[in-house]
């Protein structure tokens, strides 16, 4: 699936320029910034499975935040009880999510459009609830207390001393920088493009001989790989909880996504950095006005509720449409 | 009168019809005939704006209908039977022919209860299947269903879109001379196309021949029925 | 046996909002094709202005009916200035993939949603409060005894019936309904017959509002006014016509009662915190062995 092809090669420059952009970044800003570029790529990962999901094939998930939980969870899991190194449990959050995500799929794969937003939807509603519900095993609402730790003497040794901040933003950053490799292959591999054909048309796909219902399956499979990975990695920051997985999440990665432009990786990129900078952006447009607290606590989804829906109505491609509107890429 | 100039409509970058124009009379039936994809369906969707031409002029009694909504065409007096006897399979006899009058029923509602009778008598086998599922009737049956919800809105120009489609040849006569009566009882308008020259033009006043959405022949259907080389390179028979 | 007889009116009198909901939901779902998630943010926001009208004085009835009024208008605005300008676009690439063209609708509903709780928790703050009812929401004494259900169920129950009984009269007597059903069931016949189907579409939406705050309304005791109490109501609604067919008005009632059941005796003999499970078991079952629900037809291509 991963032959290195001429657009292979490609993504490997850019994908080392983005590692080497965000390594320099970190070391640019203060802490404070340094722990939302660091949540930003976590929730990049989570965002680019929602290209993969709904950009690429079509199938549109209002849950990617559960399964971020789940992958959160299993990680959680694995470190508090099991006793696993954090790297360990990453990986083993990978295949708890990629499992997952395969029994939803398979529940999943005969629905589309409504019938599939609302089962997600309740899905991601679950998350708190079954968290209480077994309370024992999942620690109800206080939840698990993990943490990226310190960083390890070779780190060290080649950045010098991180604080705990610049540490996530490091230690997340191959994980990010992987997802953004891996997903521009998928998107522009031949694997790739029968997934296409499952968004733009079923009947010819079908005819061409993709199997629709495996491959549905098999997307709804990796797409939740990311989406755990990402879990996994936004619970280290110091809690794993229901609160901290609420469905507002999964609302705010699918706008994130749209906002972007759900077909590109980088609009999933310049999505993220949106959502998860808006809420400062707002706070600094508005402080002059004094506006009461109830205001300016709400001012941020309202826009965000706002945006999603001028783009969907008036540039449903998103902001990465507009920039490749001269490109000529053909395919995407 | 119909009086279509310089028509083109495309389908993306498809050109279904290109540059046609014609005129058919008030109270004859003009047909439309031509091979598969010579653009006769389109011509008459784009008539009642289901399409909307890229260029030329379609006009109905001196109104020009070219950027009139779908709705506002069919209550001005036109109707239309789309190709595949397009019934409503959900709702019943009655309930698809009502669909028909809707439009007039607080205006005319007399004449609607009329017109309602007037189309049980030309079509006796729907009245007695009045309240059956239209999805439960036979093809024939349903083709009929089809014209009564075209005819109760007693329209003056009506459009038929190949009605002979899949129906055995003795119910193709039965509607052919049906529709061959109103016209020439009532001074209906008709524009009928038909994949069936031969039946088509045995009862039209005046035929056009479309190829590849270019008109070809613009005649009396007498003409047309004895132009044997005509026929040969573009009917096939 | 008093307490089943409890859960059994319960159950009735909350499956009939339920029924409202999925109601609202299936109209829009035929009139237009797309399922609206932002319809009890629609039902939260109308509600709040009832809240507001009842605090300022106002009764409870003149409260009631222009909460209604506001939902319907809420309705015809999302349509007017949402989901027509979307399905008229064209050019638009996203747009042509047959997956997205039903998915795009309902991610703008979500964005409307968001917009609607937002703007509620900024013009009345995020407190929850009480609303209150017309009718006694104690149980009826009877003797000596207290009857299971309450003036209040009856009322809901009373409401919800009447509303059933007009719905059904107007699709199947009046040339609107009529018109409606023709317009939902096959779009270009219905241009065909001269039937203005954008405006009959918006008429769906505006019918679908006023249902939806109904439901608010009746709800909203029981649970307390806050910008996000209405969400569950809306997954139990969604579940509802899942469950009885996403294009079924009766099977919208059917899915309703059945729900209210379920959840009224899961609260009863098991415990409140599974009602949340118990819907979600309930949707999944629903989409695994029928998932067209127990009235819709089997059309593939919309499941």
């Amino acid at each position: 699936m991963f032959k290195l092809k001429s657009y292979g090669r490609r993504n490997l420059y850019k994908s080392i320029f983005f590692a080497l952009f965000f390594i320099w970044l970190s070391f640019s800003v203060e802490a404070y910034n340094q722990g939302q570029v660091a949540v930003t790529l976590m929730l990049f990962i989570a965002v680019a499975s929602i290209v993969l999901l709904t950009g690429l094939s079509g199938q549109i998930s209002l849950g990617q935040g559960a399964l971020m939980a789940i992958g959160g969870y299993g990680s959680a899991l694995l470190i508090v009880n099991q006793n696993f190194p954090i790297w360990a449990a990453l990986i083993g959050s990978i295949a708890i999510a990629f499992v997952s995500g395969l029994i939803l799929g398979i529940i999943s794969a005969r629905l589309s459009g409504p019938y599939l937003a609302g089962t997600t939807l309740v899905i991601a509603l679950a998350v708190p609830t079954i968290a209480n519900r077994f309370e024992s095993v999942l620690a109800g609402n206080i939840g698990f207390m993990v943490d990226f730790k310190s960083p390890p003497a070779w780190v060290t040794q080649i950045f010098g001393e991180l604080g705990y901040e610049h540490w996530q933003l490091i230690a997340t950053l191959p994980f990010a920088t992987l997802t953004f490799f891996f997903i521009s292959n998928i998107l522009k591999s031949r694997t790739g493009r029968s997934w296409k054909a499952l968004r733009d048309n079923e009947t010819a796909a079908a005819l061409l001989g993709v199997k629709i219902g495996n491959t549905k399956v098999f997307v709804f499979a990796i797409s939740s790989a990311f989406a755990g990975l990402a879990g996994a990695l936004y619970g280290l920051r110091g809690i794993v909880g229901p609160s901290v997985y609420a469905v507002s999440l999964s609302l705010s990665l699918l706008t994130a996504a749209i906002l972007g432009g759900v077909r590109s990786i980088f609009g999933a990129l310049l999505g993220t950095v949106i959502i998860v900078f808006l809420p400062d952006w707002i706070h600094d447009v508005v402080k002059d006005l004094e506006l009461s607290e109830q205001i300016s606590n709400f001012l941020p989804a309202f826009f965000a509720g706002a945006l999603l829906v001028l783009t969907v109505v008036l540039n449903p491609g998103g902001i990465a449409s507009n920039l490749h509107h001269h490109k000529k890429k053909t395919g995407q | 009168m119909l009086i279509i100039k310089n028509l083109s409509t495309s389908y993306g970058s498809i050109k279904a019809l290109t540059d046609v124009s014609f005129k058919a009379e008030s109270g004859k039936i003009t047909t439309i005939i031509g091979a598969n994809g010579a653009g006769k369906s389109t011509l008459l969707r784009s008539i009642t704006a289901l399409e909307t031409p890229t260029q030329g002029s379609i006009t109905w009694d001196g109104t020009e209908l070219v950027g009139k909504s779908t709705e506002s065409i069919i209550r001005s007096g036109i109707a239309h039977v789309p190709e595949g006897h397009a019934v409503i399979s959900q709702l019943t006899v009655e309930e698809n022919i009502s669909v028909g009058s809707l439009f007039r029923v607080r205006k005319n509602k007399s004449d609607v209860k009329k017109a309602l009778n007037d189309v049980y008598e030309l079509f006796p086998r729907l009245m007695e299947r009045r309240t059956q599922q239209a999805g439960s009737l036979s093809g024939g049956e349903r083709q009929m269903l089809a014209i009564s919800r075209a005819l109760v809105s007693r329209p003056k120009l009506l459009l038929l879109d190949e009605p002979s489609l899949g129906l055995a040849p003795l119910i193709v006569e039965q509607i052919i001379q049906t529709i061959n009566d109103l016209c020439r009882k009532t001074g209906l308008t008709v524009l009928l196309v038909e994949q069936n020259a031969n039946t088509a033009l045995s009862v039209a006043d005046h035929g056009i021949l479309l190829a590849l959405g270019k008109l070809i022949a613009d005649r009396p259907a007498s003409e047309l029925r004895s132009d044997t080389s005509l026929r040969a390179a573009y009917l096939g028979y | 046996m008093d307490i089943f007889l409890a859960a059994v009116f319960t159950g009735t009198s909350k499956g009939a909002i339920y029924a409202l909901v999925a109601i609202g939901l299936v109209l829009v779902w035929r009139g237009s094709g797309i399922v609206n998630f932002a319809q009890m943010g629609q039902a939260m926001f109308s509600t709040y202005i009832a809240s507001t009208l009842i605090i300022n004085g106002y009764s409870y009835w003149i409260a009631f009916v222009i909460a209604l009024i506001i939902g319907s208008i809420l309705g015809v605005i999302v349509d007017l200035l949402v989901m027509r300008p979307l399905s008229n676009k064209k050019g638009s690439e996203l747009l042509d993939s047959q997956a997205m063209k039903s998915t795009i609708p309902v991610i703008a509903s979500l964005g409307i949603l968001g917009v609607l709780q937002s703007s509620a928790g900024m013009i009345w703050a995020a407190e929850e409060r009480g609303f209150p009812t017309p009718v006694s929401n104690l149980g009826f004494k009877i003797g000596k005894d207290v009857a299971p259900f309450t003036a209040f169920d009856l009322f809901v129950i009373g409401i919800v019936l009447t509303v059933l009984i007009l719905t059904t009269i107007f699709f199947t007597k009046t040339g609107m309904g009529l018109a409606m059903r023709a317009s939902a069931l096959n779009a270009e016949v219905a241009k065909l017959s001269g039937i203005k189907t954008g405006q009959v579409r918006t008429l769906s939406w505006a019918m679908s509002g006023c249902a939806s705050s109904l439901a608010g309304l009746l709800v909203t005791p029981s649970a307390n006014l806050s910008p996000n109490t209405l969400d569950l109501i809306l997954i139990i609604g969604f579940t509802a016509t899942v469950v009885g067919g996403l294009d079924s008005l009766p099977g919208a009632v059917i899915g309703g009662l059945l729900l209210g059941f379920i959840i009224s005796f899961v609260n009863v003999y098991l415990s409140p915190e599974d009602v949340f499970l118990a819907i979600m078991a309930t949707l999944l079952l629903v989409l695994i062995v029928k998932p067209q629900g127990i009235l819709g037809k089997k059309d593939s291509r919309r499941v």
